[in-house]
């Protein structure tokens, strides 16, 4: 017996020692292992602010839920008691407890006091992870331009796509030694590496002028039966764009509930063929080019044959004598095709790409379209003619208010922005780069298309988009739509549109607005009117004042 | 040895006052955040238009605007020669 004990007391001691000397190293690594815990610490997403400071998103603190179903003991008691706090179905969470598997998300994005109330309810097996949710304080305000973010909060459409990597962030990470019970060991393992915020984005966006300009377009679209539309309203000294309203719209917050056609900002995405808002590059390159004199007067029939085609104006008239002023204020295509055929293929090639047509403007959005012109090689017989009326090539709306703003800017082209700056995760604002500039006609050209567009409105086809008090330089668009197949066009189906800006000597604001497949179908008739009641808005909004009116430019035709 | 134990006892005391110092931080910041978003979604224009509606008020079917600048030869917007003096209303910029 004590030869048994003695062998045993041996026997425990060698695999003591064993243990302690031989193995301690592992078995300490495991014992730690058990024992220490890493967590990684969400950055805090950066907010997209209005141009005042406002926030238009932001995250707030959540918690997703999740379950080890291995570790629940009663998954439909479990279920029966998560579903009411949860909005989720009973029978779908216990599905999702009985899975095979050791992880699995019950519920995401879970409000604070909702997760508050589920870790009371200490049911075993039952989770939580710290996340965020990204919130939308104005709801469909600006929608399209903002985007939206997924469950992972990662930008997926818009702004918050285009600065992911901005807004992000860093994440942190914090590890700790922990005992049974979950709770820090005093003076256990803890290491910390504190998240980096992401940064803050200052945009362009004027919120007030931009909801009232997305019940403005509301109205328009239901009042004249149109699919849709967009307005917007840009600076056109700085680039700033103040207004991008897109009809229909969605509500950010609860993305997935509408339509995956309504996320995109078509102001942007889309293009179209301009139709007769194309004139004023026709125009601009006329004058720049000297291609006829301001007081030529040239003989305009309803009808003219260009190639195999027979174009002729919107309504039948007879020879009519028609400054370039008059075919701008009238919009005649015929008397367009006139003033183009003067200027030339190749020149008017120039100045479609000068004016930034068929390349996108670079203003940093996902998706921003280039727009269709075909180059001068493949330019037909009728290429000429149509794209000297705005048909046969195709433009965003921001392309197009891109152009008008560089004839208010004293013919300057200005680089469009959304972005007046940034606020780092110390606070600090540090501003856009440098607004870049060029060219494109001279100062003296870009007055007299502004006489001629402000004759268009004062006289001509733009008259519903006169404002009392203020001079209005604008055009008007009716064009037509292409079928999907290249076959032609659509049979009376439009979009209609008008661009302009005010105050035509020294103009603070280019407003575009369009209407897709309006059922009056004429952009004076209908886009006009928003415009506009757009332009009302911005006067009252920016305290925009009256300005001396430049004078009419050469014409022929009587005015009223 | 019985200092060290004291130490220690202050220590990890220290250490309990600081975790529950960090959670009243977390709990502040939280509700700071959530302030900040109702401060937001109150200002949001949408609402504010909603409930300036629900109260009885609309936005004006004209507005006309008065510059004092005393320039000559630019009319008062939205005034005629013969509605001078009568109607017009400022609006604030």
């Amino acid at each position: 017996m004590f030869v048994g004990m003695v062998v045993a007391f041996v026997a425990i001691s060698a695999r003591l020692a064993f243990l302690q000397v031989g193995r301690a190293n592992e078995l300490e690594e495991r014992g730690l292992d058990h024992r220490v815990s890493t967590a990684v610490l969400p950055a805090a997403r950066g907010q997209i602010l209005a141009r005042d400071g406002e926030r238009l998103a932001l995250s707030t603190p959540a918690q997703d839920v999740y379950a080890d179903p291995t570790m629940v003991t009663d998954p439909w008691g479990a279920a029966s008691a998560l579903s009411p706090l949860l909005g989720i179905d009973a029978p779908d969470l216990a599905e999702a407890m009985t899975v095979d598997t050791t992880f699995v998300y019950l519920a995401r994005q879970v409000e604070p006091e909702v997760s508050d109330q589920l870790l009371d309810l200490r049911l075993p097996g039952i989770g939580f992870l710290d996340s965020t949710k990204r919130t939308y304080p104005a709801g469909p305000l600006a929608a399209q331009v903002l985007g939206f973010v997924g469950t992972d909060g990662v930008g997926l459409s818009g702004l918050e796509l285009e600065y992911q990597d901005l807004l992000a962030g860093t994440p942190g990470e914090r590890t700790n030694e922990t005992g049974v019970s979950g709770q820090a060991i005093v003076g256990g393992v803890s290491v910390e590496r504190e998240p980096v915020a992401g940064s803050s984005i200052v945009t362009t966006i004027d919120r007030e002028l931009q909801y009232q300009a997305q019940i403005a377009l509301a109205e328009a679209v239901e009042q004249e039966g149109a699919q849709g539309g967009c307005v917007i309203v840009m600076d056109p000294k700085t680039g700033e764009i103040l207004v991008m309203a897109n009809d229909p719209w969605f509500d950010p917050n609860t993305f997935a509930e509408s339509p995956s056609a309504t996320y995109r900002n078509r102001a942007v995405t889309d293009a179209f063929e301009p139709g007769s808002t194309n004139k004023v590059i026709t125009a601009a390159a006329a004058i720049q080019e000297r291609s006829l004199s301001l007081n030529q007067r040239l003989s305009v029939s309803w009808t003219m044959q260009v190639g195999d085609y027979v174009i002729h104006d919107s309504e039948p008239h007879g020879v009519m004598q028609m400054t370039l002023a008059d075919i701008v204020s009238e919009s005649s295509n015929i008397g367009a095709v006139h003033v183009a055929n003067r200027v030339g293929a190749p020149t008017m090639s120039r100045y479609l790409a000068r004016f930034g047509l068929g390349r996108p403007t670079g203003v940093g959005f996902p998706g921003e379209s280039s727009g269709i012109v075909p180059p001068l090689s493949a330019w037909t017989d009728a290429s000429l003619a149509t794209i000297a009326y705005g048909q046969g090539l195709a433009a965003t709306p921001f392309q197009m208010v891109s152009v008008y703003a560089t004839i208010a800017n004293d013919g300057r082209r200005v680089q469009p922005s959304f972005v007046r700056g940034t606020i780092g995760p110390d606070g600090r604002f540090v501003e856009h780069g440098a607004t870049h500039s060029r060219h494109v006609v001279s100062s003296a050209t870009a007055e007299m298309v502004t006489r001629m567009l402000a004759y268009a409105v004062e006289h001509g086809t733009g008259v519903n988009a006169k404002i009392s008090g203020y001079q209005v330089a604008g055009k008007t668009g009716t064009s037509r739509i292409p079928t999907g197949d290249g076959s032609g066009y659509l049979t009376r189906q439009y979009i209609a549109s008008f661009i302009g800006f005010l105050p035509a000597r020294d103009p603070e604001v280019v407003i575009a607005v369009i209407l897709d497949r309006p059922d009056a179908g004429y952009g004076g008739v209908v886009a006009a009117p928003l415009f506009r009641s757009v332009a009302r808005a911005a006067i009252t909004r920016l305290g925009i004042a009256p300005t001396d009116p430049l004078p009419l430019p050469p014409h022929a035709l009587p005015v009223g | 040895m019985f200092g060290i134990v004291v130490l220690n006892v202050l220590l990890a005391q220290a250490s309990f006052h600081i975790d529950e110092v960090e959670r009243r931080i977390e709990t502040l910041s939280a509700a700071q955040v959530d302030l900040v978003r109702e401060q937001a979604t109150l200002s949001a224009p949408g609402r504010i238009a909603h409930w300036a509606s629900r109260h009885g008020m609309r936005l004006p079917d004209d507005i006309r605007i008065l510059h004092a600048s005393g320039r000559t030869g630019v009319d008062p917007a939205g005034a005629d020669p013969s509605s001078a003096g009568g109607g017009a209303e400022a609006a604030s910029p």
